[in-house]
């Protein structure tokens, strides 16, 4: 593993980027900026990054609302709010922002089912409910939503097969899986999975090669090695999973010259899939790395320092 | 060609505008592009219009994209005024190249609101963007706040023409569900064309169902015509996961409606599904239908059919489900996907089986008479009983609670003593998937089937049988 090259990949992106690659991202930059600080945390790199430069960015992103967007100019959203408070944890800068006024901005979100929007125009998601109160865990303001109706409502997409959808009736999904788990880990309700049924949905996502996917045929993905290992973790069945051809997967994602994770062996890097192979690494106990919370995807060091320790099953 | 700002502004207002043109030109356009071109030549507009094909020559897309992106930001934060015209056509060039910059949509959000764009305009926007890049999350979200805005108008259409002092013009009652039914008609064909352009795409078929729970809620005729005309396609895309998980949805949907109370019509009784939900999903109904009663005329056909339909039509929908999964796994062996629909179609079977037996229960007379015309296997399986299943009424197979619910007719011995008063009633008809035919289907496939995947599937499908359906808590 190439844990110098990585870190030279993430420190370098950005900076190389032709103007039009980066406009095409820039609607979720908030998101990439948090994938970059994160893995570069994760492998104690993190000073080589620009702190200063992106504190003033996330600052310039709050808007008058209280939510955050995911660039300068662009409109606020659940999404880049929780991976700003997300970059500022890594920081230990939460008061950089105005923290009521997200709260407030959270709080206002919160539909009448106890589903949230994730934004004023009002799309319905359980990944939204699970930035949310990921947002509130991680500012210490749960109390300030109506917890009770918020699992209600993220019970109501729990599927037949233990899995969960993005509204209510919608086909089960790794990554709404692993936002859902999430979610009752963070609400104290993670007694109401089928833990079961549940594992083994997920440990059915393994294929041959070891690598992991996201729904049934789907081809394997390094970052579903994140959404389904992480959920594994959360209900405490990740002894399920082959690790060792797990891990040999994410291994051949690398790409030795330029640094970084591809999708799958072969393909072009990023800093999304670079993120979720080294935290996938990491939850799969490589000692080079730094332990990963497999709720909120940051340093457990961090989380320590917020004092959160979201449940986990065993 | 080092292209100084100035040219630059020049050459993006041109492609601008001639992108806007191009579909003052040609209303019809229905697919975008970008045609691999790396240089421009002869001072041509980089935009290309053939017969109804909307192609951008690549090498104008790198100055396109960031200048009209930054326009718009400058727009938003107020350092730069456009007109509505103006964003408009900005925000379209911008979203037929990068139709996931959610700002964009936003925009033009304002500008329905506001009456400076039509919601016909977003759909139309969202479909083309959507043949280039048909999961773009974004324009699945848009679109769904389009439809709500749609929606809204026809309700409050709907409470206005109560108000209405002149007789109810019967074109115009029926205009607005028409419009309705042709909304449903164009949504399921977006996501059609866009579930054909990627496979097992999760949000086109997210989509797909969205629109019937909020468009057709509670209509058994749309959803019956969808399971009907979705039986091709799912064959000829036996890996898509994604489709197979729309006919549970629509199973469940239609068993839900039908089991409720067989008795009554349940589609478009009530004043605010008048105007939300469609009467029928086929093109819009034939005018000397729609007499006198314009939007309530589907309803009540609809409603007929309904009268009609009960245990029997639930137990042929298992039936033939069940059969085209039987079909399709051994048709095509080793696809993941059939066997996970044969576990969902099967669980839904079990909870329903679950809940009919008491439902037969507290029907005692009126049933049999509709029963007897139907299967007589189901006759037998249904005669009234004193004891019902605990906790299975109106439950919704969400939950893992009914993972634990008693084997039923099935031949073993089993020590609840109401189990015995079912084991009397004899024998379900053989298509029916009880659980030893499950058993024999899966030790079929592995005795005439080498293949590893198969197999594999086959003894996980077992496994599963064994575990999550015969499993007692």
């Amino acid at each position: 593993m190439q844990l110098d090259k990585h870190a030279d990949y993430i420190a370098a992106y950005g900076s190389k980027k032709d103007d039009y690659e980066y406009t095409l991202s820039e609607y979720l930059r908030m998101s990439g900026i948090y994938w970059g600080l994160t893995v570069m945390d994760l492998m104690g790199q993190l000073p080589r990054m620009n702190r200063q430069e992106i504190i003033d960015f996330i600052k310039a992103c709050q808007h008058e609302c209280g939510g955050l967007s995911a660039s300068i100019g662009h409109d606020p959203h659940l999404l880049y709010t929780l991976s700003a408070v997300q970059i500022l944890c890594l920081y230990d800068n939460v008061d950089a922002l105005d923290v009521d006024k997200v709260v407030e901005y959270i709080k206002g979100l919160q539909q009448e089912n106890g589903s949230f929007a994730g934004d004023k125009w009002g799309e319905i998601d359980t990944r939204f409910s699970f930035c949310a109160v990921a947002t509130l865990a991680l500012l210490g303001k749960m109390d300030s939503i109506n917890v009770d109706k918020a699992v209600e409502f993220v019970l109501s997409c729990m599927n037949f097969d233990g899995g969960f959808g993005c509204r209510p009736g919608s086909e089960s999904h790794a990554g709404q899986i692993y936002c859902c788990s999430g979610f009752l880990s963070l609400t104290g309700q993670l007694h109401q999975v089928n833990a079961d049924l549940l594992g083994w949905w997920l440990c059915e996502r393994q294929l041959p090669s070891g690598g992991l996917n996201g729904r049934p045929e789907k081809l394997p993905d390094v970052c579903y090695s994140w959404w389904v290992l992480a959920s594994l973790k959360i209900i405490g069945r990740i002894h399920w999973i082959d690790k060792a051809k797990l891990r040999s997967f994410i291994l051949a994602c690398q790409d030795e010259e330029t640094g970084g994770f591809a999708d799958r062996p072969g393909d072009m890097v990023d800093p999304f899939h670079t993120l979720f192979g080294i935290a996938g690494l990491s939850l799969l106990g490589d000692e080079q790395i730094k332990p990963v919370n497999p709720v909120l995807c940051m340093p457990e060091d961090v989380l320590q320092r917020r004092d959160l320790q979201p449940d986990l099953l065993s | 060609m080092a292209e100084s700002e100035e040219e630059v502004d020049v050459l993006v207002q041109r492609v601008v505008k001639d992108i806007t043109n191009a579909f003052k030109k040609n209303p019809n356009i229905d697919e975008i592009g970008v045609i691999p071109c790396p240089e421009a030549r002869y001072n041509r507009s980089p935009i290309v219009l053939v017969e109804n094909k909307l192609g951008v020559e690549s090498w104008c897309v790198k100055f396109l994209l960031p200048y009209v992106h930054n326009k718009l930001l400058l727009h938003r934060q107020r350092k730069h005024w456009l007109d509505r015209e103006a964003l408009a056509d900005i925000t379209c060039t911008l979203l037929l190249l990068n139709p996931d910059f959610t700002t964009a949509w936003n925009v033009r959000k304002e500008l329905l609101q506001c009456g400076a764009l039509s919601p016909e305009k977003d759909l139309y926007l969202g479909k083309l963007a959507l043949t280039k890049f048909p999961k773009s999350p974004e324009t699945w979200i848009h679109r769904r706040w389009v439809l709500q805005q749609i929606l809204r108008q026809f309700s409050a259409a709907g409470r206005g023409r109560k108000h209405q002092h002149q007789q109810p013009d019967a074109e115009r009652s029926q205009r607005p569900s028409e419009h309705l039914a042709r909304t449903l008609h164009q949504e399921m064909k977006v996501c059609s064309d866009a579930a054909c352009r990627y496979p097992s795409n999760y949000n086109a078929w997210s989509h797909r169902i969205w629109v019937l729970q909020h468009m057709a809620n509670g209509n058994v005729k749309v959803f019956h015509d969808e399971l009907s005309s979705m039986r091709f396609w799912v064959s000829m895309h036996v890996s898509d996961h994604s489709g197979f998980h729309y006919r549970q949805f629509l199973l469940k949907e239609l068993i839900t409606e039908i089991s409720q109370t067989p008795a009554s019509t349940t589609t478009t009784s009530s004043p605010q599904h008048q105007c939300s939900t469609v009467p029928s999903s086929s093109p819009p109904p034939h005018p000397d239908h729609d007499q006198a009663n314009g939007e309530l005329s589907g309803a009540e056909a609809a409603g007929e059919e309904e009268k009609q339909l009960g245990p029997t039509t639930v137990l042929q929908l298992f039936h033939q489900e069940v059969e085209l999964c039987s079909d399709l796994i051994q048709s095509f062996p080793g696809h993941e996907t059939l066997w996970s629909h044969r576990r969902h179609v099967y669980y839904l079977w079990h909870h329903w089986r679950g809940e009919h037996q008491q439902h037969c229960g507290s029907n005692g007379g009126g049933e049999p008479d509709r029963l007897n015309n139907g299967d007589p296997g189901l006759l037998k399986a249904c005669a009234p009983s004193p004891a019902s299943e605990g906790g299975a009424a109106g439950e919704s197979v969400n939950g893992q609670r009914h993972v634990g619910d008693a084997m039923e007719v099935d031949g073993a011995s089993l020590p609840n003593p109401r189990d015995s008063k079912r084991l009397k009633r004899g024998v379900l008809p053989p298509s029916t998937p009880a659980l030893p035919a499950e058993h024999s289907f899966v030790s079929g496939i592995l005795d005439s089937c080498s293949n590893p995947e198969q197999r594999r599937f086959a003894l996980a499908y077992r496994k599963w049988l064994d575990t999550v359906i015969g499993h007692q808590p």
